[in-house]
């Protein structure tokens, strides 16, 4: 799976998670918490669907990642 | 008496619950009660009542072979394990005063806590132990201590203190509200109250601290009063993803999880949450009504209430959300409520004894006559029905039930030598309810440097706070104003 791959179902994702966020201009360096508006409550979610969709775990004890781009990252370095 | 509640619940299930004013009276009754129940599980594990009881016992003989004064207070530093449920309950049962430590709190406001709050000894998980190295006159011990003998139940007065909650948010100065045995159990005995039967009808997870009212007397002391099963929860992430094999009947949450279930019963379907599903009660912030309509499609009775760290968490409670759904519902059995120039006043059993060493915010909580000031504006309606329409405080309540203070969140703004003015409030970001901060910069500072490179310096500022704050509290929308803000006669900014 590509980074992009990896990219587009985390989109789908956030169009779920964020309904009223225009993702048009979202890319691997928008920021979670600032451009996102996702606090950890979310954050909780985005990582079950994450974890759900892409058939993975992120490890125990990871630091949470703070941009679209180290939440792909995480997948890849997880399912690899 | 409120038929509103009893009349939930079966009668004679009712007359098999009657209300124990402290807390060992109720667990040597529960433990004969409900003997060969399942009562805790982590999965792999699931101990009944019985043994519950008898394991309480000899953690409570371990206890009394600390040497500690009875009425000392004891802390509980633990995730929501198995040991931190047994240790509440042989802590309040032994006559001391148990306060549960959150599991997120860092090393230095477990040693103020600790100061503060004239803590003796600390039951701490391992995992933990490295944040109390540097504790001092506090005996540290580990959360797994147990004797192999057993001792029985102490008797006390219920107006003796029985726990102290950490209230006002974990950073800053929290306060200690101080729950007598009489406040705690009335808190208990009115969680059972929820429609049709409920002894040993659910399985709970012990989803939210145990160190907040709405999680440990909601949640687990609702569950053992109806003979029911909790799960343990030791990390929420990996909880919620066991929910398909836990299956659980029944959730004690906040309006945050609910979201996050929504969400994953949106993306996954309602099988997510294990299919067995039949009740939410959801409170400790307000509950938008999409949510309950969300929940009621897939056939889950959704219950929400009102209450404080103050009230022992349960003031009022709604089991009508269709009917009524932006009301926070009825008062509890025990209490009497009034409303006072627009705001809700409660007295009752149920309320909280003070501030630990801090006279001074109790007596603006507490009347002499024994009314807590609830700081929040409210409505009753003829049906008896609560609406609350706003609030005295400034506190900000977020999505996870935590209060809080914009004040607190302002004080390194105003350390900054290029902000005049800093406020901060709750606002709206792309439908979601966040933290925002609007700051007036001193602009003699930046010495007629473009408006960009102002703005630029206020966005890494805040960034710069916000690496200091627990996410929960970090600040997401930030404006920078050109213009000054309304102030008060004083010069005060306005808060508006």
């Amino acid at each position: 799976m590509t980074r992009e791959e990896v990219f587009e179902g985390l989109k789908e994702i956030l169009s779920v998670i964020r309904p009223n966020t225009d993702l048009s201009q979202t890319g691997f360096e928008t920021e979670l918490v600032r451009e996102l508006g996702i606090d950890s409550l979310t954050m909780l979610l985005l990582s079950l669907a994450v974890e759900e969709k892409f058939k993975m775990r992120f490890p125990d004890g990871a630091p949470a990642p703070t941009t679209v781009g180290e939440v792909c990252d995480a997948v890849l370095a997880a399912l690899n | 008496m409120s038929n509103y509640f009893y009349d939930m619940v079966p009668r004679e299930e009712m007359e098999r619950m009657p209300y124990l004013p402290t807390m060992g009276e109720f667990v040597e009754w529960m433990e004969k009660t409900y003997a060969d129940s399942p009562a805790v599980s982590d999965l792999a594990h699931t101990i009944t009542y019985k043994e519950l009881g008898e394991r309480v016992a000899r953690r409570r003989a371990y206890i009394n072979g600390l040497g500690l004064p009875k009425g000392a207070h004891i802390a509980i530093f633990d995730r929501n394990s198995q040991d931190a449920i047994e240790l509440f309950l042989a802590v309040t049962s032994a006559g001391y005063v148990a306060m549960n430590f959150p599991a997120s709190l860092p090393e230095m406001a477990v040693i103020g806590s600790c100061m503060k709050f004239d803590i003796a000894a600390i039951f701490v998980r391992d995992e933990f132990k490295p944040l109390t190295a540097k504790l001092q006159g506090v005996q540290v011990l580990p959360a797994s201590a147990i004797a192999e003998e057993k001792a029985p139940v102490a008797v006390v007065d219920p107006d003796q203190p029985a726990a102290i909650f950490f209230t006002g948010g974990t950073t800053g100065t929290p306060k200690g509200a101080v729950l007598s045995h009489r406040a705690l159990m009335r808190g208990s005995f009115n969680a059972i109250f929820k429609p049709g039967k409920v002894i040993g009808q659910h399985r709970y997870i012990a989803l939210l601290p145990l160190s907040h009212v709405f999680g440990l007397i909601a949640g687990t002391m609702g569950c053992f009063y109806t003979g029911n099963l909790i799960f343990t929860c030791e990390d929420m992430k990996a909880t919620i993803g066991k929910l398909p094999v836990i299956k659980p009947t029944l959730l004690v949450i906040v309006p945050g999880i609910c979201d996050i279930l929504a969400g994953l019963c949106k993306m996954y379907g309602p099988q997510f949450l294990g299919g067995s599903l039949r009740m939410i009660i959801s409170g400790a912030a307000n509950v938008p009504p999409r949510l309950v309509d969300i929940f009621t499609k897939l056939g889950v009775e959704f219950c929400f209430g009102y209450g404080l760290t103050e009230t022992a968490n349960l003031t009022s409670a709604n089991a009508d959300a269709i009917t009524h759904p932006t009301s926070i519902g009825k008062v509890y059995p025990g209490q009497e409520v009034k409303v006072v120039d627009g705001e809700l006043w409660v007295k009752g059993d149920n309320l909280f004894s003070g501030y630990y060493k801090d006279p001074e915010k109790t007596a603006e909580a507490l009347t002499p006559d024994g009314w807590l000031r609830t700081g929040d504006l409210m409505r009753i309606d003829e049906d008896g029905f609560l609406y609350i329409t706003g609030r005295i405080k400034n506190l900000i309540i977020l999505s996870n039930g935590e209060n809080v203070s914009p004040e607190s969140l302002e004080e390194p703004f105003y350390a900054d030598p290029c902000v005049r003015d800093a406020m901060v409030k709750e606002d709206e970001m792309n439908g979601q309810n966040v933290i925002a901060v609007e700051i007036l910069p001193l602009m003699p500072a930046f010495d007629g440097k473009p408006w960009e490179e102002v703005e630029a310096y206020m966005n890494a500022l805040v960034k710069k706070i916000n690496a200091t704050l627990p996410t929960t509290h970090q600040i997401v929308k930030v404006t920078v104003r050109t213009e000054d803000f309304k102030r008060t006669g004083s010069m005060k900014v306005a808060r508006v």
